[in-house]
């Protein structure tokens, strides 16, 4: 299967701090693909990278085998490669169904003059785009809110306008930004079903960061984790659980020791 | 009985500050012009110069304390306070003893022959014999303090005992029975209503500019510029959320299109009037455009002083030595020729208006377009959050280079009926001050709201107009007026809601995701 996206030796600096470290990815298409680690170990600095807020000073990034580092976002977008953030970063003062259709804007191509005039162009295209923003709003579970300004809408409807977004874009790349965050058991377990049935029904390839180990180990079909910007494990989510390089980086070195000591504690 | 007793230290408390405001006016004369005013409603308007009758200047402060009285008093009731009527007496009592004092001490020292006008410019005897009534200190000091205290008491009592809640409830409730009428409702629905309406606003378009006179043609005409020019910023501002002080140099180099290309004296080129339309519309687009390329990176305070230096520079540019000879220097340029059609040539006033009328009914037209469309979509997703806007793929700089290029076209045609309508145009039309109302009357509209726009210009450029009284006092009243607003109605005049695109759902909406998903085939 080809790779859907690839990153070579990708560094990113801030000053003297180096925020990802040469991580190499291959992303196979149709793939559900997560990244984990610790808070501060790079995920979303990578994440910028591929999406385009972020030049990585080394390295290259490559979508479908095209090399797409230093392009606008706006350019990246409209090659396919759509996302969601960490911290919702909804449209606030617009209704949701706008919201979604901002999401199709780099598949729009009509003018303002076509806009002023109304020329049968403008109309159909907005028909058009109109449907599809209702389609959106009720594959995610949004049907009939469309004219509820998007901050009033409750935190699980918010994460899921957010995805509806990004789907409007048609995009042939996800990338979520822990889009458990924040959840309730329940809400996490819709979501994951979600994400599942996303790549299941559109095809997607779908690029992740999560902290929730129940989302990850659910439905990733491969792992990387990185710590302080480097890549120190790659595999299977069965691999990733039993590598002790992981265990450490979450829980700390001298962990054996820690384990030792309270298995020690409990039998006395 | 201690609750009471806190009731009127409420007041008190309230009325320090009512107190301090009473004393103001008073201090820099404004008591004069409002009576003024007051006395211009009833047909006793007086000399220029002159003093009001003094009734008027009772009036006026007491309608001051009695909106402070009510006032004070509402709030002791929310407060809970037993007997919140005290506090409408025990505020304005405040201000009218301070006030009795000032009297008082003032009336005695004029009448002992001080002068006080080198400090206090506003204190002429005059002024201070009106304060007091025509009367002697001693009497004029009683009869404000009596006037301030009954006045601001009895609001107080009229709030409490006077059921003005259930009255206001009533007819709520009367015009919402009203409103929602089947036969009412039916006729709204209709489509013969809404041509209807627009039949009834071409008439009064036509024929009000013929039966007000010419007065009314000058406030009307200037607030429609401002209606231009207002739309204009409005997509800069309130849409592309770019804010951009300078705007007065798209408007300049409307103005200056027309007058260079018809004026006798510079060039005596006289090209016409249509011809200076469209050629200024274009080259307003042009600078806007221009000048938002090298600004697309700037965001915020950095951007409104950039542009604010650039409206500056076209000022001083017009102003300079060194191009008099192009564009008739710090005098300006006069006698610019007015537009004529098929040997008609639109001479008078009222020809004017309906010309301005024409430009902003077009004006109106784009703007609603386009801030409906996906163009004003894109916009505002700017102005809420650019970064995300971006990467949800809008092109944020060619949108925000239309919104410069667009907002610049609208104040170049404000500019060009602005000099053609003035047949004169100098440096001194292009002040800051003009940047400086256009972004006001947007932000008391309400920022991206078109009928705020048409509200804002009609309270900020009509009202000073009409309120030829408070002449002196427009700046005050401006940053009163905003500073209001800004608690009052933070979000402005006439705020725009976002529109309803949601159709109707056939059945209930799935509560689930996963349930809905089959509906999806693309990808």
């Amino acid at each position: 299967m080809a790779n859907c996206l690839e990153t070579v030796q990708v560094s990113k600096l801030f000053g003297g701090l180096v925020a990802v470290d040469k991580v190499d990815l291959q992303i196979p298409e149709r793939s559900i693909y997560s990244i984990i680690g610790p808070n501060g170990a790079g995920k979303t600095t990578l994440f910028n990278c591929i999406s385009g807020y972020y030049t990585p000073e080394h390295g290259a990034v490559r979508y479908f085998g095209n090399e797409i580092q230093g392009l606008s976002t706006d350019t990246i977008a409209s090659l396919g490669i759509a996302r969601t953030y960490q911290n919702i970063r909804l449209f606030k003062e617009m209704t949701a169904i706008e919201n979604v259709l901002i999401g199709q804007q780099p598949r729009l191509r009509s003018s303002w003059l076509d806009a002023v005039l109304h020329t049968g162009r403008y109309r159909a295209e907005e028909q058009e785009a109109l449907d599809e923003a209702h389609r959106l709003l009720k594959f995610v579970g949004l049907g009939g809110m469309g004219d509820t300004l998007s901050r009033n809408l409750p935190y699980g409807a918010q994460r899921r306008l957010e995805i509806a977004r990004a789907l409007a874009n048609h995009p042939r790349l996800l990338l979520l930004d822990e889009p458990t965050a924040g959840m309730n058991p329940q809400e996490t377990e819709v979501m994951k079903h979600f994400i599942h049935g996303l790549r299941e029904q559109l095809n997607l390839t779908i690029l992740l960061i999560e902290h929730d180990m129940r989302v990850v180990m659910g439905i990733s079909d491969r792992i990387t984790v990185l710590d302080h910007g480097m890549k120190i494990a790659e595999g299977s989510p069965s691999e990733i659980q039993s590598n002790p390089r992981v265990i450490e980086a979450y829980l700390g070195s001298g962990t054996e020791a820690l384990t030792e000591k309270y298995r020690r504690k409990k039998l006395q | 009985m201690k609750r009471n007793d806190s009731a009127f230290k409420s007041g008190l408390r309230s009325g320090s500050t009512f107190t301090i405001i009473v004393l103001f006016l008073v201090l820099i004369g404004f008591n004069a012009s409002g009576s003024a005013l007051l006395a211009r409603l009833f047909g006793q308007a007086p000399l220029s110069g002159q003093l009001p009758p003094v009734v008027y200047g009772l009036v006026f402060l007491a309608l001051l304390a009695i909106w402070q009285g009510a006032s004070s008093t509402i709030a002791s009731r929310h407060k809970g306070f037993h007997v919140p009527w005290l506090s409408g007496f025990s505020s304005t009592g405040l201000a009218g003893l301070v006030l009795a004092v000032f009297i008082l001490v003032f009336g005695s020292l004029y009448q002992g022959g001080a002068d006080f006008r080198r400090t206090l410019y506003a204190l002429s005897p005059a002024y201070i014999k009106f304060l007091s009534a025509d009367q002697s200190p001693v009497n004029g000091a009683l009869i404000n303090l009596f006037v301030l205290l009954i006045a601001g008491g009895i609001a107080g009592l009229a709030v409490v005992y006077l059921p003005f809640g259930k009255l206001w409830k009533q007819v709520k409730v009367t015009w919402l029975r009203f409103w929602n009428m089947d036969a009412n409702r039916s006729l709204r629905a209709s489509r013969y209503f809404k041509f209807g309406v627009y039949a009834l606003l071409v008439l009064f378009c036509f024929f009000a500019p013929r039966l007000w006179g010419s007065y009314w043609n000058y406030v009307f005409g200037l607030v429609g510029i401002y209606v231009l020019l207002g739309l204009g910023l409005n997509i800069i501002v309130g849409l592309s959320g770019q804010l951009v002080l300078g705007y007065v140099a798209f408007f300049a180099i409307g103005a200056y299109t027309v007058a260079l290309l018809n004026a006798p004296v510079p060039h005596n080129l006289m090209w016409g009037f249509w011809p200076a339309v469209v050629i200024g519309i274009l080259l307003a687009a042009l600078s806007g455009f221009l000048i938002g390329l090298p600004i697309m990176r700037l965001r915020g305070d950095y951007l409104a002083i950039v542009t604010l230096g650039f409206g500056e520079i076209i000022r001083v540019l017009l102003k300079s030595d060194l191009l008099t000879n192009f564009t008739g220097g710090p005098r300006g340029i006069q006698d610019i020729k007015g537009p004529s059609l098929f040997g008609f040539s639109f001479s008078s006033d009222v020809d004017f208006m309906y010309l301005i009328i024409l430009a902003v009914a077009l004006a109106l037209f784009i703007a609603s377009r386009l801030q409906n469309s996906r163009v004003g979509r894109s916009w505002i997703a700017i102005r809420e959050d650019e970064t995300v806007a971006q990467a949800s793929g809008v092109n944020t700089t060619r949108y925000k280079l239309l919104a410069l290029a667009l907002g610049a076209a609208f104040a170049g045609i404000g500019g060009v009926l602005f000099a053609a309508r003035n047949q004169f145009t100098g440096p001194e039309d292009h002040v800051l001050m003009v940047s400086i109302n256009v972004l006001s009357l947007v932000i008391v509209g309400g920022m991206g709201s078109i009928p705020g726009v048409v509200l804002g210009a009609f309270a900020l450029k009509g009202l000073p107009e009409i309120l030829r009284e408070l002449a002196n006092y427009r700046l005050l009243a401006f940053g009163a007026l905003l500073v209001v607003m800004m608690i009052a109605r933070p979000q402005g005049l006439w705020p725009v809601g976002r529109p309803s695109l949601q159709r109707p759902e056939p059945e209930s909406p799935p509560d689930k995701p996963e349930e809905s998903n089959r509906e999806v085939t693309h990808g």
